[in-house]
């Protein structure tokens, strides 16, 4: 290239060969990099053109929509992007809260329909209260006793998780499962909004109008879910879990001002939606022949293709997630602020700090088949617990993503800034009291987005549960974290092994678009937290 | 102001307090330490049963012989034909993504305009968080068949296929890794070759390529120590038969079945062998073999990448 | 070293253990022996106060002797002696990099924070070595509070940046009229009385450091260290800040680390002078400093001619 520019004009046409060449790399880089996404989403079109088959619906169902909802929404969209890029993030978020709320609910509802009955939580959550009672109690009385209340603080609630359950669940006497469901969760998720709203308007008389309208509407629901064909405990869990936050966070755009034509969004999709279901019923339009429909999702697998469904699978998920939940964040939370705020840097405890970070490096690299193997040799084999059971299940993919937890968490605790830090040590706080009250609240939006994603991971992993025994079939949804359990992607590998196409290419596509979806939602909501927070700095 | 005490206590706060802190330090402490067991916990587990193995069937027949099947609790052990499959793999997946990878990652690095990088990167993001069961029945259901229709003699199960997906699944690795590197590069070295008169082109691949190539190694490293232990697309896809490399019809390898060692451990586990048997047993033989092999080369990828971290900080 | 010294004061043992009582401290308060109760700040600015020769009759709160620290190979300060006299202000001024932050930061022992932070000699607060095994640095920095360089309020409503130290020190007590308290007193009250409960990052930078004074006097230490208080803020928000140290040194023993000679000369009593290499070369009254040095390293350096 020197030696052509040192023969021709400065101004020569060597430039434009160069530029050629600099022109065909780039599209060639380009090129091959949308080349990756652009097979990858091909395939995964085809995958929901054979889960949802829109084809098979008649002409004037696709029209209908296409008019009612498809026509509006593009519109809009495209309002959005060119006029009102703030709104656009509005309607975003309207839309897509609804629906992971409404994907909460569900997993609240499978939480609480197979895996710990109402009364139970009930229980649980009365002997919380009464802990919590115990431990300000003797806060108050013995001021100063520090070891002492750390021990109150420790021992209470155990004794009481341990005693108290029990013995209200052999009371003779109890109440109707709505009315334990509306003490155990509606109020205290009617607190907690009292109290959030209460901090985010500085007015007592707001926070209480707020605890005041969900227990209200909630309790509604005793007389009115019948009417409108719910059963009291979904509606009371339809106002908790879905309605309230879409409720503040409606609220929170009217009063901010800003964005608020996105609002409309929602409004403008389910709209189209009645519409059109109302539209094609009157005129007998047959809508498309799904395999990804409601009775999938709720029926138990099947040899008939037609009959199979997915709801075992997704219980089993749910209860591998909650022991994911509960064993490995803590833990990788906890590695995670010990590496970043405890840990020495040097001495021969520095190095071995660092010989434990190198391994947590190289722990995030070894293969997940080898996790079940670890799982099946230190659970079933050492620990005598049950093969293929939710809880086997759960702790060996905790022990899969419990590196990415500490390395995503390590990441968002350092980037808490070091003045916060020395502010807290220089007024005398001790290291824990720096922790619990500056780094970790700073952390913790960036920690969420971590641990939302390790648990995609998580949802995802198959390979673990094929070594430690997940059964191929699971026709009931399991009851208790100690029964045979299996988790979608199990279930979908089992149903690739079945040759007929109506298989292949129609109940596998449902089980991995209904995987797909879930996955989608729970990283769009961690991109979402992410994003939020970033913004604030 | 109060009046002052002369003789101030600064020594310990209530020992309440102090016990406090010791206790939380140990806590978190421990979560920490309990990564270090978890490493422990393998190889010991992995080590133990692999010994037992190795009562049942010869190190030499595991090590040496050229053919792997297995017959209800028993069979022959011969390794070598689920390393050819897991070689093919590795090989033909990086060929996929190594070009790819780095393609991507230059552009993104260096060409891509802001806007262009926002919706370019969430979506490789999105593409490396797909589950691989699902890469698995996009490469048996989809995949394949489309092979077959443009004239490939493929067969149902086939390493072809499951390479490809393999490959795919690892480009957002390498991208990103790669990206990374790239980005680290100070701006001061592509002012220089700018300044002297280079071209975006010549900057790009004369410098910073160069500059950031151990970074690059290491994401290569790590992506394929990721392609020899990924399980899932290779048991849907690439099927379980063991097949041993055909040195006279190399190509005819890609097109039909193969069982990587990943395979294998899953076939061993999900077979009817009773637990025990050496056919139960080699699954952690094959683990062993598995997570030496990725574990080392996930040290050398630490190795590389810390010397170009050095160099530019 | 471990990093571990917040929890684990025993594993320091590089230093000379004294014991207790120095004679240098029997000398009671012989001025602001009846400290004004009013908290009231009255921000009038007493023009001659600088000029006023008062360090000589005071009592020492702080006093190094022989202090040396390292960072790993490097040392940062050398043999510093020094006698920091109750309820005055003394700025410590010097190039950068001359380990005037050092110093300060040896006073609490923020430098345990920092792992290749060694330091030897001696620094007695009241008396006590505070490098001694037996000393807890998060009771010392209770008594001896520290503002920064750079605003740092906690992401927290302005309320609760103030009680924060009395949350952590477990102190009881009406949290109300202490947040007043300390607010008034950093001339801050007037300004933020209708909004505690907003955050503190919603404040403006000169707000926000009055805020971070309020919070370091809320819990009554006896020593106020600051780290280039006003290095961050506008002329105007700076001049507030000033006025707001002189008003403290009536009840609190203040030691500033300044880079800004003219900002040393209007505010403090005495004046310590840092040159490079981590040598105290001159303390005395701030009169006498920029006057009257004793060491022409130290005029050069007030006279600009480097640094």
């Amino acid at each position: 290239m020197a030696t052509d520019q040192r023969t021709g004009d400065w101004y020569g046409t060597d430039e434009a060969v160069s530029r050629l060449r600099g022109q065909a790399f780039k599209s060639l880089c380009l090129g091959a990099t949308l080349l990756a996404l652009v097979s990858v989403f091909v395939l995964l079109l085809y995958v929901a053109n054979d889960a949802f088959r829109p084809l098979s619906a008649d002409i004037g169902w696709l029209l209908t929509f296409a008019a009612s909802l498809l026509l509006p929404t593009l519109g809009a969209t495209g309002y959005y992007y060119t006029r009102d890029a703030r709104a656009g993030e509005t309607a975003a978020i309207a839309l897509g809260l609804p629906v992971v709320s409404l994907l909460l609910t569900g997993g609240v509802f499978i939480t609480l329909e197979h895996i710990v009955t109402v009364y139970q939580w009930a229980s649980i959550v009365v002997a919380l209260a009464i802990a919590a009672a115990v431990v300000f109690a003797h806060g108050r009385v013995r001021t100063s006793a520090d070891l002492e209340r750390f021990i109150v603080l420790v021992a209470v609630p155990i004794a009481a998780l341990v005693l108290i359950p029990d013995l209200i669940l052999s009371l003779p006497m109890l109440p109707t499962e709505a009315l334990a469901l509306l003490g155990s969760v509606v109020v205290p998720v009617a607190v907690v909004v009292g109290w959030f709203v209460r901090r985010q308007r500085e007015n007592d008389r707001d926070g209480a109008i707020a605890a005041g309208l969900t227990l209200v509407v909630a309790a509604a629901g005793l007389g009115l879910a019948p009417v409108v064909g719910l059963s009291p405990f979904v509606w009371m869990l339809l106002v908790v879990v879905t309605a309230v936050p879409v409720g503040l966070y409606v609220e929170s755009v009217v009063r901010r001002g800003a964005g608020t034509a996105g609002l409309a969004f929602p409004v403008l999709v389910a709209g189209g939606v009645i519409v059109g279901v109302v539209v094609t019923e009157a005129l007998g339009f047959a809508g498309p022949n799904s395999w990804l429909d409601w009775g999938f999702l709720t029926d138990p697998p099947s040899r008939t293709p037609e009959d199979a469904g997915f709801y075992p699978p997704l219980v089993g998920s749910v209860m591998m997630l909650l022991v994911i939940v509960v064993s490995a964040f803590p833990v990788g939370v906890g590695a995670a602020v010990y590496l970043e705020e405890y840990a020495p840097d040097r001495g021969w405890w520095g190095r071995l700090v660092d010989l434990i970070e190198v391994n947590i490096g190289n722990l995030a690299g070894v293969p997940s088949v080898v996790y079940g193997v670890l799982g099946l040799a230190l659970f079933i084999r050492q620990g005598g617990l049950g093969s293929g059971t939710a809880l086997v299940g759960g702790f060996t993919v905790s022990l899969l993503i419990l590196p990415i937890v500490i390395i995503s968490s390590q990441e968002a605790i350092s980037a808490v800034p070091d003045s916060m830090r020395e502010a807290s040590y220089g007024m005398g706080a001790t290291r824990w009291q720096t922790v619990r009250n500056v780094v970790l609240p700073e952390a913790l939006p960036g920690i969420m987005t971590g641990n939302i994603l390790a648990m995609g991971r998580a949802i995802g992993e198959t390979a673990p549960l094929l070594i430690i025994g997940a059964p191929a079939v699971v026709r009931i949804a399991p009851d208790s974290f100690t029964s045979k359990f299996s988790a979608m992607p199990r279930q979908i590998y089992t149903w690739s092994s079945e040759i007929d196409a109506a298989f292949q290419h129609g109940v596998l596509a449902a089980g991995v678009m209904t995987l797909l979806v879930v996955l989608l939602l729970m990283n769009g909501a961690a991109i979402i937290i992410r994003n939020k927070y970033q913004r604030r700095d | 102001m109060s009046e002052r005490s002369i003789d101030v206590d600064l020594t310990r706060s209530s020992s309440g307090q102090v016990v406090k802190e010791r206790i939380y330090k140990w806590l978190l402490f421990a979560c920490a330490a309990l990564t270090v067991f978890v490493t422990v916990a393998i190889i010991y587990t992995l080590a133990r049963d692999a010994i037992t193995f190795f009562d049942l069937v010869p190190a030499a027949e595991f090590f040496t012989e050229t053919e792997w099947f297995v017959r209800g609790d028993g069979g022959n052990f011969g390794v070598w034909p689920l390393v050819s499959a897991t070689l093919i793999i590795t090989v033909v997946s990086a060929m996929v993504a190594v070009p790819t990878g780095v393609a991507a990652a230059v552009y993104l690095s260096e060409y891509a305009t802001d806007r262009m990088r926002s919706v370019l990167k969430p979506a490789l993001e999105i593409l490396a968080g797909i589950p691989t069961v699902v890469y698995g029945y996009l490469a048996l259901v989809y995949l394949t068949p489309a092979l077959q229709a443009i004239g490939i003699p493929v067969g149902t199960f086939n390493l072809l296929s499951a390479s490809i997906m393999v490959g795919i699944m690892i480009i957002p690795m390498v991208s990103s890794l790669s990206e990374d590197a790239m980005s680290s590069v100070p701006d001061s070295l592509r002012q220089a070759g700018y300044g002297m008169g280079a071209t975006k082109y010549e900057v790009s691949t004369g410098i910073v390529i160069p500059a950031a190539i151990s970074g690059i190694f290491s994401s290569f490293i790590l992506a394929l120590s990721r392609a020899i232990g990924e399980t899932m697309i290779v048991v849907m896809a690439a099927g379980l038969r063991p097949r041993m490399f055909n040195f006279s019809n190399p190509l005819n390898n890609l097109l039909s079945s193969g069982q990587p060692m990943t395979a294998g451990m899953v076939n061993a586990v999900t077979s009817d062998a009773t637990g025990g048997s050496a056919t139960y047993l080699s699954m952690f033989a094959l683990g062993l073999t598995l997570f030496v092999i990725t574990f080392a080369m996930n040290l050398a990828s630490d190795f590389v990448a810390a010397r170009y971290q050095e160099e530019y900080q | 070293m471990t990093r571990d010294q917040m929890t684990d004061p025993d594993s320091r043992t590089d230093n000379q253990a004294t014991d207790g009582g120095r004679e240098s401290l029997a000398n009671n308060d012989l001025e602001g022996s009846d400290p004004t109760t009013d908290p009231l700040v009255d921000s009038s600015i007493d023009v001659d106060k600088s000029a006023a020769p008062s360090g000589s009759e005071s009592r020492t709160v702080i006093e190094s002797r022989d202090l040396d620290v390292f960072y790993d190979d490097v040392q940062a300060l050398q043999s510093v002696d020094i006698d920091i006299p109750a309820e005055q202000v003394t700025a410590i001024i010097g190039p950068s990099g001359c380990g005037k932050s050092t110093f300060l930061r040896c006073i609490n022992r923020m430098n345990d924070l920092v792992d290749a932070a060694r330091v030897d000699g001696e620094l007695l607060f009241e008396g006590k070595n505070v490098y001694d095994d037996d000393v807890d640095p998060v009771v010392l920095r209770r008594k001896i509070g520290m503002v920064f360089q750079a605003p740092n309020p906690f992401p927290k409503s302005i309320y609760d940046n103030v009680t924060y130290g009395l949350d952590v020190q477990g102190v009881d007590g009406d949290y109300d009229e202490i947040v007043e308290d300390a607010l008034r007193r950093a001339a801050l009250w007037d300004e933020v009385k209708d909004q505690l409960d907003s955050s503190g990052l919603d404040l403006s930078g000169g707000q926000q450091q009055r805020l971070c004074i309020a919070r370091a006097i809320a819990p009554d230490p006896d020593v106020i260290l600051m780290d280039e208080p006003a290095s961050a803020l506008d002329p105007v928000a700076t001049s507030k800040i000033e006025d707001l140290i002189e008003d403290l040194a009536e009840e609190y023993t203040v030691v500033i680390v300044t880079h800004n000679m003219q900002q040393a000369a209007r505010i403090s009593d005495k004046t310590a002078v840092f040159l490079t290499g981590g040598e105290l070369v001159e303390f005395d009254d701030t009169d006498k400093i920029f006057e009257n040095p004793e060491h022409d390293r130290v005029e050069d350096y007030i006279t600009g001619k480097f640094g």
